[in-house]
């Protein structure tokens, strides 16, 4: 390929990875906070995404565009209620799903399968209710939405409102986040029973209420991310949750997980690594090798770095109590 | 009630309910418009449970000997012969519990949690569709391919080698990891192999795509055609209705090999050595027991069975494309054994078979009853496998973690040494 | 001969020197206990021998090889064994199952052994058998081989981790509080059975210990570790009356005589 497309394209990856990246990372968040606490890896989460994406555009298109709001408004309006609904998802798969498991102190392994059990369920009750014949809900365009698609230059790129909308939607959750688990009475809490679950609620933590609030951060963390995903790529469906899940797992891990920053550092990585395996492979290749492989690239970085860094790039050793 | 009744007498009545329903069973499959019939399906299905009495039931090894001979040697050849669908459900049910043993010693025996069990399936299903077929002839030149069909009994070894050893590779960094993840990559590299199947077919065309690979029905690419032919010509039996009863003959004793060796690995050293890991891996490492390369064995076996079934797959079913190796294929057979049961070997059997039955027939039939009261399409249970998947994970993790039939392991016993051996102080 | 030399072993968590600089050497066919206040790095210490923990610094040289960087199953290969603090015994197998399992290292069944039946998986089977059968006799768990280790009695089970322990075949031996929550008379038997080890097995032995009436009445020498550093070391009865030791366990200023008597039974 030549310089010239190789630097052309250069910018708009940059800004389409970043963008990608940001999304993964707010979905590793919800991986991380319950790993921080629970030590266990919340399967349906990537599920609780998709049902954040799924009431996120089926809100939009059947109540919010009747309405005539401004379409950034009635992002919002979606947004804030896709997180609570996916919030209150999350609580609720918890508490049925998972909490009894916990009670008995069953081995890991069953809360885990449980937890895959959830994931296919959820897949398949959003195809009952969104009718497998035709089971995807566009993202609403067109009229007011062609708002989402006008662009910016600047300069060196432009980027569309779309990403634009991603990036600050994920800033400022990041923001909160931080403010949230580090500055408030509540995020102490979290860290502390991250830390020690037993010594927490000796020191008057309640535990099982901090382990509920996790939850719901994490999955309205998750829904956020659901409508944003739909806002990029156009569509929501009940399958849309498994590859960003399985994605942002790995960015999470690959972050270290249990670490917020670690959950934001490897998303980000992911986000620009796919998509510069996407766009470049193919051209460098002359098409040989598709953009299919970037997956492959993904998880293989994943390996990769679990070998020489087990602990993820900002995660600590852990080292095991004998 | 059964269980108050006197051992022959139990065994006398197991024995004639066998037989009565296999003759029903086989006079409803024979007359042909009665396969319209709602009542046909679940009469097969009482008489392949006989089986399953056979075995759980204390009866006379005679009676078990009687059954099994009843429903195995000629029940089910004989209804295939009239109905081919029923056969070609055991011989499903026979290729996924043979798969689900595999899993259960990664997953029951040694504890790791391997989601992307599919992906070694592949591995074997891909070596024997892309050389037992004619795909080969795309990179390799001099037209050699299809392979004469008895060379399956050559791919079977190799897969087993080459998934085992895969298996391995992939293995060994993720083994090394903390247990939670081996989950989570597992299913990383389940989604690789797929990618790969999906899109290895440029620069030169080895899978063939999204298309899949097809093998031509016809004797020259079927295995033992050179039995099957002539015993189609004698009886009148068309050939694949006959080829099909081969591979049922066939893969009946793969899946008894394949318990008898996963038996015997879990009354080994080995076995031993995956129970201790599960129990506490601290004190099994400080035993002398080296975690990953024990890991790796079981990874590595629970791969190399999914290779081998993966070439009878090719070879039974005649297509694969990259859809019968996703997600939701390792997800049945997980559910498989979780339904059984976690390291129990009759019950990974069970769990085989009531997954497949619901899938093949009894979903099936449910929906064709439901037709009746015109429910919408929207609402047929045939298409929410995964939902019934996830209910049986949930509900078996919740009610019953340890599975329908639970793994009741066979410990070492002094009195397996010889007479003499057994010094003063033991009884 | 010594069997055990550490030079200088120091382990770094984070900001806390948990073993700070220790050297300790252990004599072929000896008995020495390691004792000191809870907290005072003791298991860290046996963590580091057995290769749970790789040390920051220093040496360890067992029978004439170097440890560092040794797996813990590497360890137990070598011929050191252990028991652990909160017993980790393999619950859902039985008494006899447990020690097959520490035999496996010393076992010889491979994978294709164990599954043709050949005659080496019998032979080795059938060795495994007599071993542990033997074991068991020795620690007098012979009738219970066929009960699960979860439903056994808490002494019996520290009973088990020994002879599981024993079953690696181990030249050195580490018992981490082999007497913790035992009443008089398992502590005495417990005792016994540890000198059993030695006279009888030949097995060298360290253990971790704060019934100061076994330590005394059993140890060749006695090495005390405090915040992670040796403060003493020698006979028992020296170390009973090292002035240093007396304050290490009761604070300053504290009576010589009270001490012998209040140690024995809590967790470290």
């Amino acid at each position: 390929m030549s310089a010239e497309l190789f630097f052309g394209l250069l910018a708009p990856t940059i800004v389409d990875g970043l963008s990608i990246g940001l999304m993964y990372a707010v979905i590793a968040l919800g991986y991380t906070m319950v790993y921080g606490v629970l030590e266990f890896i919340n399967f349906a989460h990537s599920e609780i995404f998709m049902v954040g994406a799924v009431i996120g555009v089926e809100l939009l298109t059947a109540v919010l565009i009747p309405t005539g709001l401004h379409p950034v408004f009635q992002l919002i309006i979606a947004i804030v209620v896709a997180a609570g609904a996916a919030g209150i998802l999350a609580v609720a798969v918890e508490r049925f799903a998972y909490r009894p498991l916990r009670v008995r102190n069953a081995p890991k392994l069953v809360p885990l399968i449980s937890a895959i059990g959830m994931s296919l369920l959820l897949i398949d009750v959003m195809r009952l209710i969104l009718n497998p014949a035709n089971p995807n809900r566009p993202f609403p365009s067109g009229g007011s939405f062609d708002f989402f698609t006008q662009t910016i230059n600047l300069g060196f790129v432009s980027i569309n409102y779309k990403t634009m909308t991603v990036f600050v939607v994920v800033m400022l959750m990041l923001a909160g986040l931080v403010y949230l688990v580090n500055y408030t009475n509540l995020g102490r809490g979290i860290r502390a029973v991250a830390q020690d679950q037993s010594t927490s609620s000796l020191m008057g933590i309640n535990v099982s209420n901090i382990i509920v609030i996790t939850f719901f951060i994490g999955g309205a963390l998750g829904g956020v991310a659901g409508v944003l995903y739909a806002l990029k790529y156009g569509v929501a469906s009940p399958v849309m949750g498994f590859i960003p899940g399985l994605k942002a797992f790995t960015a999470a891990v690959l972050g270290g997980i249990g670490s917020i920053p670690g959950a934001v550092v490897g998303g980000i990585i992911l986000g620009l690594l796919e998509t510069f395996a996407g766009t470049y492979l193919p051209l460098m290749t002359n098409d040989q090798i598709g953009t299919e492989y970037k997956d492959i690239v993904a998880f293989g970085l994943l390996i990769v770095i679990l070998i020489f860094k087990p602990a993820g790039l900002l995660g600590k050793a852990v080292a095991e109590k004998v | 009630m059964i269980e108050k009744l006197p051992l022959a007498t139990r065994s006398t009545l197991l024995m004639a309910s066998t037989l009565v329903f296999g003759l029903v069973a086989y006079l409803m499959v024979l007359q042909k418009n009665t396969i319209e019939s709602y009542f046909v399906t679940p009469v097969v299905m009482l008489f392949a449970l006989h089986l399953f009495f056979a075995t759980s039931w204390k009866v006379t090894r005679v009676a078990q000997i009687v059954v099994f001979v009843l429903v195995l040697v000629l029940g089910i050849p004989l209804i295939g012969f009239a109905n081919s669908l029923y056969l070609q459900v055991v011989v499903t049910i026979c290729i996924f519990a043979a798969m689900a043993l595999g899993l259960n010693v990664v997953v029951g025996f040694a504890g790791l949690l391997d989601l992307g069990y599919a992906a070694f399936f592949a591995v074997g299903a891909y070596l024997w569709a892309i050389f037992g077929g004619s795909q080969a002839n795309n990179f390799i030149s001099g037209n050699l391919f299809p392979l004469n069909g008895n060379l399956v009994f050559l791919f079977i070894p190799i897969a087993l080698f080459v998934a085992a050893v895969v298996g391995a590779l992939l293995g060994l960094p993720v083994l090394k990891v903390k247990g939670d993840y081996l989950a989570i990559i597992t299913l990383g590299l389940g989604e690789v192999i797929r990618v790969l199947a999906n899109n290895l077919n440029k620069p030169i065309n080895i899978t063939n795509g999204s298309q899949g690979v097809r093998i031509a029905p016809n004797p020259e690419n079927s295995p033992l055609a050179f039995i099957t032919v002539p015993l189609s010509q004698a009886t009148n039996i068309p050939f694949f209705q006959m080829q099909l009863t081969m591979y049922y003959v066939l893969i009946l004793l793969v899946v008894i090999a394949v318990i008898l060796f996963t038996t015997r690995l879990d009354n080994s050293r080995i076995g031993r050595a995956w129970v201790a890991m599960r129990e506490d891996e601290v004190a099994a490492q400080a035993m002398g027991i080296p975690l990953v390369r024990t890991k790796l064995i079981a990874f590595a076996t629970g791969a190399s069975f999914a290779g081998a079934m993966g070439v009878l797959y090719a070879a039974v079913i005649g297509f694969i494309s990259p859809n019968d190796f996703n997600f939701e294929r390792s997800t049945q057979i997980l559910a498989m054994v979780v339904l059984g049961g976690l390291g129990s070997i009759p019950g990974v059997i069970v769990g085989a078979a009531i997954v497949i039955s619901l899938n093949q027939l009894v979903l099936v039939e449910i929906s064709r009853v439901l037709q009746l009261i015109n429910l919408p399409p929207r609402f047929d249970p045939t298409q929410y496998q995964q939902l019934i998947y996830g209910l049986i994970l949930i509900a078996m993790m919740i009610l019953r973690p340890k599975g329908l039939v639970p793994a009741v392991r066979q410990p070492a016993k002094l009195e397996n040494l010889e007479h003499g051996e057994l010094a003063k102080g033991v009884k | 001969m010594m069997l055990l030399n550490v030079n200088k072993a120091r382990k770094v968590f984070g900001g806390l020197t948990a073993v700070n600089d220790v050297t300790f050497q252990v004599p072929e066919k000896s008995i020495i206990s390691v004792i000191g206040p809870n907290g005072a790095g003791k298991t860290t210490f046996f963590n580091m021998i057995t290769g749970i923990y790789k040390p920051t610094s220093g040496e360890i040289v067992f029978d004439g090889q170097n440890l560092i960087g040794l797996r813990p199953d590497e360890v137990t290969e070598k011929g050191i064994a252990r028991t652990f603090q909160n017993i980790r015994l393999f619950g859902a197998m039985t008494t006899l199952e447990n020690v097959l399992v520490g035999r496996h290292t010393r076992a010889t069944t491979s994978f294709l052994d164990a599954i043709l039946h050949n005659k080496n998986y019998k032979q080795d089977e059938r060795a495994g058998l007599l071993r542990a059968k033997e074991l068991l006799e020795f620690v007098g768990l012979l009738e219970k081989r066929d009960e699960l280790a979860a439903n056994l009695p808490y002494g019996e089970q520290r009973r088990l981790e020994i002879a599981r322990a024993l079953a690696t075949n181990p030249k050195l031996i580490l018992l981490d509080e082999p007497t913790a929550g035992m009443n008089p008379q398992e502590t005495e038997s417990t005792k016994h059975l540890i000198r059993r080890l030695r006279d009888e097995q030949g097995i060298t032995v360290v253990l971790i210990e704060h019934d100061m009436r076994v330590v005394m009445t059993i140890s060749d020498n006695v090495t005390v570790l405090d915040y992670g550093t040796k403060i003493a070391e020698g006979l028992p009865h020296e170390v009973r009356n090292n002035p240093q030791v007396i304050e290490a366990y009761l604070g300053r200023g504290a009576a010589a005589g009270e001490f012998g008597k209040t140690e024995g039974g809590e967790a470290a």
